[in-house]
């Protein structure tokens, strides 16, 4: 029996992905590339210069100097920029992945922000508490209110049977529009048709500072996000809970048999990961914005699947993916601006590298496929060897 | 109470068809939270399709209508093998291909809007505009006290909604198409043994809800919005599924758990009308269905039936 010969490009395309623990960063890598690949032939076709349009979005990001800033503003103030909306992201994209860990889906970490958000607002951002008290507590206030907003999707969870993804979009629809009814009743700003701006004591991003001699602003959250990232590491892959929650995650019977109770474990996971949807939506609505715009839920939440599945759920991963996604839908709008490559583009390539990601499973099986076969067709050549 | 039935039908029948998409998707044994997606897309097309050929038909033709609802199911069908190829051949995990489906379907046609506006048109603008669809009113029916409102003010498309359900449903209950899809949700394997093609019967499961919901999208555009835009994705691909769990996978009860949908919507917005409340309270107004979906959640899930195979990655290798 005569069998094609594997073809080098396979060969080489196995070589390039490596072994199976190195696919768990080549393949998102592999995603990455190919959708900005798409991009520049988007660019390309809308008769742009890929390359100028890539140098932009980092442009827009701080990470590359622009050619001129308006007085008093440098690279800096926009690297500044960047952090500040990266802190919500890198949150919420943890509190995808603490749910994802556990086989659940938490779609509604839009809502648990807009809910954490609001009434952290209204307790804390319209107080006259001073800073050392109020920045602490908005932080406390979003947690709670998150983890209990996420907890009641868990109980719905296993209590009642009902699906999470459909509890969590039901819920932050309700929450939506009950809160931009609150907003629009009691803490409209006249002017600016959005909820009164929150007080500097409470802000958690410091703003019109200093540095430099420039003037920036100071996300604080960024470094409680750092840290989170490294908490959620040692969480997952060093305590019981995080194995439980894995195990579960894995097998709910087989969780169940070996002992470990999956109603708590699931109640756990969504707490935890409405907790740091809370902090998500104190960055985001005391930190980046300092007030809330009725009737919209942001994109974060939504835009977190998209960060935690390129980064294979693996809080390490999502620092990576997070930075590198934050950077195509914050530059976009420098891109936007300088080159006028419509914002529209930059959106289409997160979803593009969306799908890509999405392809992972395919690809894994296709690496695996060529390289048994290419195995066999190894010990069949040592066997002809033999003979001969 | 006559507003109360026309804006619920209007409502609940786009929302039913998209929900029986769904039915299709998921009794086939793949779990489809792309309904939204494909509702947008279908949209698109159609929209699309009507801008385009606008020049051809005579202004008070009906027929661009009825032409861009078929066209809207084929590009329904079209985007859906997204989700299909997805789902079944790169074998990816369905959830979270549902939630890549609809992220992209947003800004695939919030770009291709704006560049086709731009380009074909030369104008710039993120919408097409269409015409609310006429409506008609059927003289003697409609002066019956209370049922009247059935017969008044009537979308000509939910006409064809109920034509295309009630084929929907015949060929779900009453052919061998339908039975073995049904079969596939539940075993596939067992489908599989009786010598039918597993991948290819869900591939076209798949197909015909992306047509379906994307004859519910355009029937969404030409009504409650009157234009083609994103905020085409206000979240009704969801409702219907949620309609579609409440109505337990089942044909009947979800037309059943729509009307409920559609006449509580309906029937709050004439309350904030007729007590004259300000307009900020629409915004609770628009909680009802959602809440009451969770609430009859809370209540009905427990008994709740799932496919048994739904979800589950088919393998072959595994019989």
């Amino acid at each position: 029996m005569k069998r094609n010969k594997t073809s080098p490009l396979s060969r080489a395309f196995l070589a390039v992905m490596g072994n199976e623990k190195r696919q768990a960063v080549t393949i998102p890598l592999f995603a990455v590339f190919l959708s900005l690949i798409a991009g520049a032939v988007l660019m390309l076709l809308l008769g742009k210069n890929p390359i100028d349009g890539y140098i932009s979005l980092l442009q827009g990001c701080g990470m590359l100097p622009k050619e001129k800033y308006a007085g008093g503003k440098g690279m800096f103030t926009d690297l500044m920029g960047y952090l500040d909306i990266w802190t919500p992201m890198l949150f919420a994209s943890l509190a995808v992945a603490v749910a994802y860990k556990a086989g659940l889906f938490n779609i509604g970490v839009s809502g648990q922000m807009l809910l954490g958000g609001f009434l952290a607002s209204i307790t804390v951002g319209y107080s006259p508490l001073p800073a050392v008290v109020a920045k602490p507590l908005t932080i406390v206030v979003c947690m709670i209110v998150g983890a209990l907003a996420g907890a009641l999707i868990g109980v719905l969870k296993y209590k009642f049977n009902i699906n999470e993804v459909v509890s969590a979009i039901m819920l932050n629809y309700i929450f939506q529009y009950v809160i931009s009814f609150f907003i629009l009743t009691y803490f409209v700003n006249p002017v600016t048709r959005q909820s009164e701006t929150v007080s500097a004591a409470a802000r958690l991003t410091l703003q019109d500072v200093q540095l430099f001699g420039m003037k920036t602003v100071v996300p604080l959250g960024f470094v409680l996000a750092l840290i989170a990232v490294f908490v959620m590491h040692f969480f997952i892959n060093r305590t019981r809970q995080g194995f439980e929650l894995k195990a579960v995650g894995a097998s709910r019977s087989a969780a169940e048999y070996a002992g470990v109770s999956t109603k708590r474990t699931i109640l756990m996971a969504m707490s935890l990961s409405g907790a740091l949807a809370g902090l998500a939506g104190a960055t985001y609505y005391l930190g980046y914005l300092g007030s809330i715009q009725p009737k919209v839920l942001t994109t974060t939440g939504f835009d977190a699947i998209a960060v935690c599945l390129l980064g294979n759920a693996n809080p390490l991963g999502i620092l990576a993916s997070s930075f590198l996604i934050t950077i195509i839908t914050k530059g976009g709008t420098y891109m936007n601006s300088s080159i006028g490559v419509p914002q529209e583009v930059s959106s289409l390539i997160t979803g593009l590298m969306l799908l890509f990601a999405a392809c992972g499973v395919y690809i894994r099986a296709r690496l695996k496929r060529v390289k048994d076969r290419l195995e066999q067709e190894e010990k069949e050549a040592k066997k002809e060897g033999g003979k001969a | 109470m006559t507003d109360i039935i026309v804006n619920g039908m209007a409502f609940s029948l786009p929302l039913f068809i998209i929900a029986v998409g769904g039915i299709y998707s998921e009794r086939s044994g793949v779990t489809n939270l792309a309904l939204e997606g494909f509702l947008g897309a279908g949209a698109f097309f159609g929209a699309v399709f009507v801008t385009l050929t606008s020049g051809l038909f005579a202004a008070t033709s009906q027929l661009p209508m009825y032409l861009a609802l078929i066209v809207a199911m084929l590009g329904g069908a079209l985007y859906a093998v997204i989700h299909a190829v997805l789902c079944i051949k790169f074998k990816a995990n369905q959830v979270i291909s549902g939630v890549v489906v609809n992220i992209l379907a947003m800004a695939l046609t919030d770009f291709l809007t704006s560049q086709i506006n731009s380009v074909a048109l030369g104008q710039s603008s993120d919408k097409f505009v269409l015409t609310v669809s006429g409506r008609l009113t059927f003289e003697p029916l409609a002066s019956i006290p209370v049922l009247g409102g059935f017969f008044t003010n009537v979308y000509p498309f939910e006409f064809v909604i109920i034509a295309v359900a009630v084929v929907a449903w015949y060929a779900m209950y009453k052919t061998r198409f339908g039975m073995r899809l049904r079969a596939c949700g539940d075993n596939p394997y067992a489908v599989d043994a009786a010598g039918c093609n597993v991948a290819r019967l869900q591939f076209t499961a798949v197909l015909i809800s992306g047509a379906l919901s994307g004859l519910g999208g355009m029937c969404f555009a030409y009504s409650v919005f009157g234009n083609y835009s994103t905020s085409i994705y206000t979240g009704y691909g969801y409702l219907a599924i949620a309609a579609m769990i409440f109505g337990n996978w089942k044909i009947p009860q979800t037309l059943g758990a729509c009307l409920l949908f559609g006449f509580a919507r309906s029937a709050g917005y004439v309350l904030v009308q007729k007590l004259g409340m300000p307009s900020t309270y629409s915004d609770l107004i628009m909680i009802l269905p959602y809440a009451l979906t969770l609430l009859l959640l809370v209540f009905f899930s427990k008994n709740n039936r799932a496919p048994r195979a739904l979800g589950e990655i088919y393998d072959k290798g595994k019989r």
